[in-house]
């Protein structure tokens, strides 16, 4: 079944790998967030040094500040704060819509001649995920390096190291994989691009907007937060940016890198099953 | 006495309980044999293989290949055939040989056979120099070779093809059925096709089974069929509009005649003897002939005789067609 899954995942890898084309879109998408986006806007910027001609306190507008900054758990900027937002976001986008080409194997009779061979039904639904997750996480990094290198990107913690970094994409891994294998499965489910495309729009953006990918959870009304809290996509944010605003962990920090670890694998572990399950009734004989 | 590597029996596909693709149909291929499923577009030839080759479930009846029941035991039958679809599924990216290699590691052949195999199928189909191409340059002909060689990778027992020739040129077509007869004369490989190309089956198949609405109107080797419609028919014209329809009636093998002005339609069934007579008669007769044609019965001839439509290419029977695209929404 591993060879299978290998075969059939490195089957799309090399088509992808001869197209360079395609990884522009996740490219110019990391690109226009961070750079765009994330440097128009500075919750810093947002106190006022003077109000009606009256200058304030600069100790007072200090203080305002740093509370600001505690709020976006002590990020030095505003990217260094949605970079791990933005990750999270781009392998969420991109791991629905790598499913638009197992419509398309299904519409061009590819997945039939793969049920009709004498392979098991999940090596073709986990080859599905594995190479969606495999572009993802390849865009992942490159989104990594674009927030280290635009001018007043990402700023990484002091003691931030490899251990750091490996962390930070385990973390989006586990997200990737468990959000993958359910948008996978919806993806054999389908008939067509356009009912896929419906439903991944409908599922994709209000879990990146009911997780604390955007903005910190202390700004959501309580209704939203109680949602995001327990959203993967957040365990994942709140995970990497743990890592990157800190650097070398405290014992408290560590405990709750732990915790969100466990999480995301368990949830990465159970929506493979429930994804496969989705898959094997969808790669059922017509 | 060969054995029938397939067997069906009261073979019934519905579509959401409504729709009837095909409808209690019996036949058995045996081992070595090139079949045929002839019929027009929506007849229920796709549904059929997909039954055969574990894609679509079945409604009723049951079916074996290569002695495993389609239904309880996919897998053992997937060991044992390879498909040629009717989609073209190589990958366009992808090179030739690394499509089929691909094909091989499905099938788990071994890396080196897999070479060794791939390598005889390039030659054997010609397409050794294309094999490092991606498929995006090949030709519609080249991508059947290679669709082709796909099936045939993991030397599989049944060879299901698809309407294999479907939208080739006359000369590609040929050249299709010289490779496909070969591989079953030569390679002994068992062929199940689809076809609706009715000169496609007559110069393929061993067997025919003529498919019509999902039902099986009729079976058996081409000539059989043909003799079925009671041979040659003779047209003969002559000078004079003197009336021998007697006489030509008592000649022995002529089982039909009819007669409209000075021309006569004539029905044979074995040419080489009655010819002569009939000319002799004519001749004693002290009449001329003005003109003498002679036609062959053609599968075309059956199928209208037995399903009253005719079948040409392209075409399609309009109920069938929307049979097609019923089925196709209600998946």
């Amino acid at each position: 079944m591993f060879g299978d899954t290998l075969a059939l995942t490195a089957r799309s890898l090399k088509k992808w790998i001869r197209n360079p084309a395609a990884i522009m879109p996740g490219l110019f998408m990391a690109v226009f967030w961070l750079a765009l986006f994330g440097s128009s806007f500075n919750p810093v910027n947002l106190v006022p040094t003077q109000i009606g001609g009256t200058a304030l306190s600069p100790v007072l507008v200090g203080q305002i500040k740093s509370a600001i900054g505690s709020v976006f758990g002590g990020a030095a900027n505003y990217i260094t704060f949605l970079t791990a937002g933005i990750i999270a976001f781009i392998v969420i986008i991109n791991m629905a819509y790598g499913g638009i080409d197992i419509v398309l194997d299904r519409q061009l009779g590819y997945l039939s001649s793969l049920l009709s061979a004498p392979i098991s039904r999940a090596s073709i639904f986990f080859s599905g995920a594995l190479q969606n997750f495999v572009k993802a996480m390849f865009i992942a990094l490159l989104t990594f390096l674009v927030a280290l290198l635009i001018p007043n990107g990402l700023q990484l913690g002091s003691g931030f190291g490899v251990l750091n970094f490996l962390g930070v994409f385990t973390a989006f891994a586990l997200v990737t994989f468990g959000f993958g294998c359910l948008f996978t499965s919806v993806a054999f489910s389908v008939k067509n691009v356009d009912s896929l495309v419906a439903i991944i729009n409908f599922l994709a953006f209000p879990l990146v907007f009911m997780s604390s990918a955007m903005f910190p959870l202390g700004t959501f009304p309580s209704w939203l937060k109680d949602i995001a809290e327990v959203n993967p996509i957040t365990k994942a944010a709140e995970t990497a940016r743990l890592l990157i605003v800190n650097g070398n962990l405290s014992s408290g920090q560590l405990s709750t890198f732990a915790g969100n670890m466990l999480y995301l694998a368990v949830f990465a572990v159970v929506l493979a099953a429930i994804g496969y399950l989705i898959a094997r009734r969808a790669l059922k004989a017509e | 006495m060969k054995t029938n590597i397939i067997e069906a029996e009261n073979l019934t596909k519905t579509y959401k309980k409504t729709v009837k693709a095909v409808d209690h149909i019996s036949f058995s291929v045996e081992e070595g044999e090139l079949f045929g499923f002839l019929g027009p577009n929506g007849a229920g030839k796709t549904t059929t293989i997909k039954m055969l080759t574990t894609l679509a479930s079945v409604t009723e009846g049951k079916a074996l290949v290569a002695g495993y029941d389609v239904g309880k035991d996919p897998g053992a039958v997937r060991k044992n055939i390879g498909i040629v679809p009717q989609e073209l599924t190589a990958d366009d990216e992808l090179k030739g040989a690394e499509n089929l290699l691909l094909s091989a590691k499905l099938h788990h052949v071994p890396n080196d056979a897999a070479r060794k195999k791939a390598k005889e199928l390039l030659e054997l189909l010609e397409l050794e120099g294309a094999s490092h191409r991606q498929v995006k340059t090949f030709s519609g002909g080249m991508r059947r070779r290679l669709q082709l060689a796909m099936g045939l990778i993991h030397d599989p027992k049944i060879l299901f093809l698809d309407e294999p020739t479907l939208g080739l040129d006359i000369q590609t077509r040929q050249n299709m059925w010289t490779y496909i007869r070969d591989l079953n004369r030569e390679k002994g490989i068992t062929v199940f096709m689809t076809t609706h190309y009715l000169e496609e089956a007559d110069s393929l198949c061993d067997r025919i089974a003529i498919i019509d609405n999902g039902v099986i109107k009729l079976s058996g080797s081409p000539s059989e069929l043909k003799a079925k419609l009671g041979g040659t028919i003779l047209t003969l014209q002559l000078t004079d509009s003197v009336d021998i329809s007697n006489m030509l009636s008592g000649i022995q093998d002529v089982t039909e005649v009819a007669k409209e002005g000075k021309t006569y339609k004539i029905k044979l069934t074995r040419t080489e003897r009655a010819l002569p007579a009939i000319v002799e008669t004519v001749t004693k007769k002290g009449l001329k002939i003005s003109d003498i044609t002679l036609a062959k019965p053609t599968l075309d001839q059956v199928f209208l005789q037995i399903t009253g439509n005719t079948m040409r290419d392209g075409a399609t029977n309009g109920d069938s067609f929307g049979q097609r695209v019923l089925i196709e929404r209600l998946k």
